[in-house]
């Protein structure tokens, strides 16, 4: 079963207008495998993310996640939505919910499982990423990185096959990185398939099984973090990590 | 003899303030209703229809009120539909309420951050659950100033209904002055009867607005 492909990307192309934002990008993700996508601004990586779970549309090429293939049907993208979770750079909860109310909506409304038992998973869930205690509050009075944490908790409820993180602590004061680096890394030793568009290294080196990097909409090259970081191939990889190392 | 402004008067006052509230709840109600779904359709992403409710905004609130009544009193009554005076201007105003009303809460739609949106479609969320657990709630709460703004123009602007013979508040208020020639006595009670109804409401709008200013600054 470890060589199960769940998602797989082959000739994606995506245009904004004019712009193009994805050339020609073929990704294959296996269960449990934990993938990190780096690059400069610009360069694709959120948007390649966002495709997978059909937040953004692809004018050519083909996605398939747990053997659905992503078309323009509602029903394909709904099966698909409910197998990916996502946590977003700004959290994105609802402001008006509580945190126990964010964690039970989805289940409830797209699952049609009871209240209770989706008070249950949310409870559970909420417990694994250590903010049992603050299930009543609203998201306003909780620290950013709380509110990650709960968002990260939001997602596990509908119980998705792959995780995808856009950026997860960017939005965060430096103080708040490590206990939601630490709640990913608690996850990935479960064995959730994760890709991860993040430029926090440390956590590629101790948890991707690959990193990818992107520049211009393109994968330019992609390997374990060990060869990745000692002996990148291309001259923009090098490049890039010089930047970015130079400040951690 | 001319009567004096007295009980009798006060009473017929009171009736007419009755109609005028009476008049403003069902534009409003109805108004919302519609307003509603002119506001969904104004923002379903369908570049047709987006179009078309462009286009009935456009027309209602580039029209005067005073002829939007006339049509639906005068001009369906030409066509054989002869309305009762009160279900006439309850249409026209609906009607007009519904795109202005729709047009509020388009901005307010709008106005809720689109990553709320996208959190929601990445949890598996249909539109209406999208709709109504997630954009709506937070659309209701920034529109909720300018939502009451327009019911307190609501309450005065249904003087207008006197226009086609209906009587409320100020129509009432021009006989009643007419009987006794105390204009100055018998409108200041008048104008103290609408102030009642809109002051508070008034006060209620600016009051959320300043909420809602301080709750955006967290």
């Amino acid at each position: 079963m470890q060589d199960q492909i769940l998602i797989e990307m082959k000739g994606v192309q995506k245009w904004y207008g004019g712009y193009q934002a994805l050339r020609d990008v073929d990704l294959i993700v296996r269960k449990g495998e934990k993938i990190v996508l780096c690059g400069p601004s610009g360069s694709g990586k959120s948007t390649l993310i966002r495709c997978i779970n059909r937040l953004e549309a692809i004018q050519q090429g083909s996605i398939v996640v747990n053997g659905h293939r992503l078309d323009d049907s509602i029903k394909a993208i709904d099966v698909v939505r409910q197998d990916v979770g996502m946590v977003f750079q700004s959290f994105n909860l609802f402001p008006h919910m509580t945190v126990l109310q964010n964690c039970m909506l989805a289940p409830i409304r797209a699952r049609r499982i009871s209240k209770s038992e989706a008070e249950a998973i949310a409870r559970k869930y909420l417990e694994r990423v250590r903010i049992g205690d603050q299930a009543e509050k609203y998201p306003a009075q909780l620290s950013g990185g709380q509110q990650q944490r709960v968002a990260i908790a939001r997602a596990l409820c509908m119980q998705p096959k792959v995780m995808l993180f856009d950026e997860p602590t960017s939005a965060l004061d430096p103080e708040m990185v490590k206990e939601v680096l630490d709640t990913m890394i608690g996850l990935a030793n479960d064995g959730m398939t994760m890709i991860c568009v993040t430029h926090e290294m440390g956590f590629a080196r101790q948890v991707a099984d690959r990193v990818i990097f992107m520049a211009e909409g393109q994968i330019i090259e992609a390997g374990a973090p060990d060869a990745f970081f000692r002996n990148p191939q291309h001259a923009r990889t090098r490049q890039f990590l010089g930047e970015i190392l130079a400040h951690h | 003899m001319t009567p004096h402004f007295g009980l009798p008067e006060f009473g017929f006052l009171l009736r007419g303030l009755q109609w005028t509230m009476l008049l403003t709840v069902v534009a409003f109600v109805g108004g919302c209703t519609a307003g509603l779904a002119v506001a969904l359709l104004r923002t379903c992403g369908h570049k047709g229809v987006e179009w078309i409710t462009r286009i009935y905004i456009g027309i209602f609130q580039g029209t005067p009120l005073l002829l939007q009544l006339f049509v639906v009193y005068y001009g369906l009554a030409l066509t054989g539909l002869k309305l009762d005076a009160f279900v006439a201007v309850a249409i026209g105003f609906t009607v007009n309420a519904s795109a202005f009303l729709g047009e509020i809460w388009r901005g307010a739609i709008q106005a809720v951050p689109r990553g709320q949106t996208e959190a929601a479609m990445a949890l598996g969320l249909h539109y209406s659950s999208r709709m109504r657990d997630i954009v709506l709630p937070q659309a209701i709460r920034i529109s909720l100033p300018a939502t009451i703004g327009y019911l307190v123009q609501l309450i005065k602007g249904t003087s207008l209904a006197a226009i086609v013979g209906f009587i409320e508040l100020a129509r009432a208020g021009q006989i009643v002055s007419n009987q006794t020639f105390q204009p100055l006595l018998v409108f200041g009670v008048v104008g103290a009867m609408y102030f009642i109804l809109c002051w508070p409401l008034s006060w209620w709008g600016s009051r959320m607005e300043a909420r809602l200013a301080l709750a955006g600054q967290r």
